[in-house]
């Protein structure tokens, strides 16, 4: 592809390969990658992968829903492009709580920053029962639940796979389990240094000493350390993704297919890498069987903790610096926001940004040129 | 005015108002929150982050910053070992003798361990610190933390993250009455400013909180509500307040009607 851009894109977790598959369509790409090419490592790996932008906007700012609700849009004509299918699923989510929990409930929908027609809504216990038959059938009776129509998921491991695929396919160069760094907007990989017509940084928290900050402390990227399990339980049949409240965190169970199920997650502000404590893990599971009795004899099929990188704000950031472009900061975010920050990276590199910005403050340029 | 301060062993404080760092939306939020409510005292928990790891250097630099006093507490800790133990070690990591001294004695309301907070407390008094222990609002509990030492206790209003305000105000008063040289504060339960008003105005002397501000849909604007609050509190407590009646006194005198006349067949 000669007089096409030339772009390295640093670090292949989510936002990685998923700008690598938008940008290589009439573009060169070279990926690098310190992580294999399952991306076991990366953050997008260990996530649930839900697409709950209203149930996620009673934590996090109004931008973190608009760009979810964007992303929202785009995911099915992003998988139709992939070379292998993926598991999508859009048939709402479920929020509930036990009566001693009941005015957390009330305050998380408070939180919800819904907006006209996209907003939740209360369900009875016998509405509930048509959603959700079995949990009907459960000793315990949830007299109060919140339902959000709109909010998907996919299947985190099967779109990594795919991504993976289809740049294999377009045969994209991918330098998997290598050390790599970023200096003066060049890659430094096995002893080579090399420039790019851009340099694109999506290494999550392996940046958190690079990345550039306009003013102190501003930007500075943070490990909040997470807990996930993954079950296989055949006794259980959900059709949608389901949140308890908790004292500390919802706790939410998102069915997958063949009755796999992704119990998570905590989230803990400390940047601690060891594996899932006991605590954790007995409040994750005890959670799920409180829901439903059927996961009592449900396999563990994995239990796993990793980081999110998050700035002091959670919000993500797209920096540019020259030709240096990096994103960082998804948080717990990372599916629910990827396709609409890639679609924005690419309209940056094809100097195509809309004006004004589409979101607020995703985007910011530096003066600060280091080299 | 001036002269009105919150003495807490010794360190004299402007703001009657301490407050927690956890369950906020992003570090931002609390830090703006922390700021709007001019808090000088900020509570933190070492629980779950790992601190022999040093797991949460980068969220406790940010409170570090705001360059406050840290309340380091031992929330989750059960028996008097593990607490003087998180104490121990955040003394280290924080450089402050503060504790928070917080026993769980029921999971499901997390009310204190009066029993096991008395032993505990008498150990970390002897240890040099200045514990500021979190307790029910039982005046011989009160009584015992006093004679061990404790210059500042703080009872409930009502069980942890509940917003049920106070609901033995008797009670916080005769603990008020019997120890008038000691600092109370009110720790858990406040869930309206108004309920941190009524605390002050019944004589504590300072509010402690998290969740009311923390899960409020705007935690800054909640934190500004809680500071004024409080300072109509205690201003209305210094001010001195008119007793009930149980009939109306006009406040113009009205001196042409004789007050037989207003007893209807009198």
């Amino acid at each position: 592809m000669p007089n096409t851009p030339n772009i390295a894109i640093v670090g292949a977790g989510l936002i990685g390969r998923m700008l690598a598959v938008n940008l290589s369509e009439s573009r060169q790409v070279t990926l690098f990658d310190k992580d294999d090419r399952q991306g076991s490592r990366s953050a997008a790996h260990l996530a649930a992968a839900m697409l709950a932008p209203l149930a996620e906007s009673a934590d996090s700012s109004r931008i973190v829903m608009q760009m979810g609700q964007r992303s929202l849009a785009l995911w099915p004509s992003l998988l139709k492009k992939l070379h292998q299918p993926v598991f999508f699923q859009q048939n709402g989510s479920l929020i509930l709580a036990y009566e001693q929990d009941h005015g957390n409930l009330v305050d998380f929908g408070h939180r919800i920053k819904g907006e006209m027609g996209k907003d939740y809504t209360n369900l009875t216990s016998g509405q509930l029962a048509e959603l959700e038959p079995e949990l009907a059938r459960q000793p315990h009776t949830f007299k109060h639940v919140l339902w959000l129509p709109e909010e998907a998921q996919l299947d985190n491991r099967e779109l990594l796979e795919s991504l993976a695929k289809t740049l294999e396919d377009r045969n994209v160069v991918w330098h998997p389990n290598t050390e790599v760094s970023i200096e003066n907007r060049q890659v430094v990989f096995d002893g080579q240094r090399r420039s790019f017509d851009w340099v694109i940084d999506c290494r999550g928290l392996g940046a958190k000493n690079q990345i550039v900050q306009t003013k102190p402390g501003k930007h500075k990227l943070r490990g909040v350390r997470g807990e996930v399990v993954r079950l296989y339980a055949p006794e259980v049949n959900l059709n949608r993704p389901v949140r308890l409240m908790h004292p500390r965190y919802p706790i939410y169970i998102a069915p997958k297919t063949n009755h796999r199920f992704v119990v998570g997650a905590t989230q803990i502000e400390t940047e601690d890498q060891r594996q899932p404590t006991v605590r954790s893990a007995l409040e994750l599971l005890s959670a799920c069987f409180s829901v439903h009795k059927g996961f009592a004899e449900a396999e563990i099929l994995e239990i796993k903790s990793g980081l999110r990188p998050a700035f002091e704000n959670n919000e993500p950031k797209i920096r540019v610096d020259g030709t240096l472009i990096q994103v960082n900061g998804l948080f717990r975010h990372g599916y629910l926001l990827a396709p609409a920050i890639a679609e924005q990276c690419v309209a940056l590199i094809d100097s195509t940004l809309p004006k004004p910005p589409l979101f607020e403050l995703l985007i910011e340029f530096t003066e600060n040129h280091h080299d | 005015m001036t002269t009105d301060r919150l003495n807490i062993y010794g360190t004299q404080l402007d703001s009657r108002m301490l407050i927690g760092s956890a369950l906020y939306p992003s570090p931002d939020v609390m830090q703006q929150s922390i700021q709007a409510c001019g808090a000088q005292v900020v509570t933190l928990s070492l629980s779950r982050q790992n601190p022999q790891a040093n797991g949460g250097a980068s969220f406790w630099d940010k409170i570090k910053s705001l360059g406050l006093h840290l309340l380091p507490n031992t929330a989750g800790c059960h028996s008097v070992s593990e607490a003087v133990n998180m104490a121990k070690m955040s003394r280290e990591l924080f450089q402050t003798d503060w504790v928070k001294l917080e026993l769980v004695g029921d999971d499901y309301n997390l009310q204190p361990d009066p029993i096991e907070l008395v032993k505990a407390t008498e150990i970390l008094l002897n240890d040099g610190f200045k514990v500021l222990p979190y307790c029910t609002d039982d005046l011989v509990i009160a009584r015992h933390l006093v004679e061990l030492g404790c210059e500042v206790i703080m009872p409930w209003g009502s069980p942890i993250g509940t917003a049920k305000g106070l609901l033995n105000p008797y009670a916080l008063q005769a603990i008020r009455d019997r120890f008038p040289e000691i600092t109370l504060i009110v720790d858990s339960g406040i869930g309206k400013p108004s309920h941190a008003t009524q605390a002050l105005e019944l004589g504590v002397d300072a509010i402690l909180l998290n969740t009311a501000v923390a899960q409020a849909k705007n935690p800054v604007m909640m934190a500004t509500a809680f500071a004024r609050a409080i300072e109509a509190g205690r201003l209305a407590y210094q001010g001195g307040l008119i007793n009930e009646r149980s009939t109306a006194k006009p406040s113009t005198p009205t001196l042409d009607k004789p007050f037989w006349h207003q007893v209807k067949n009198g």
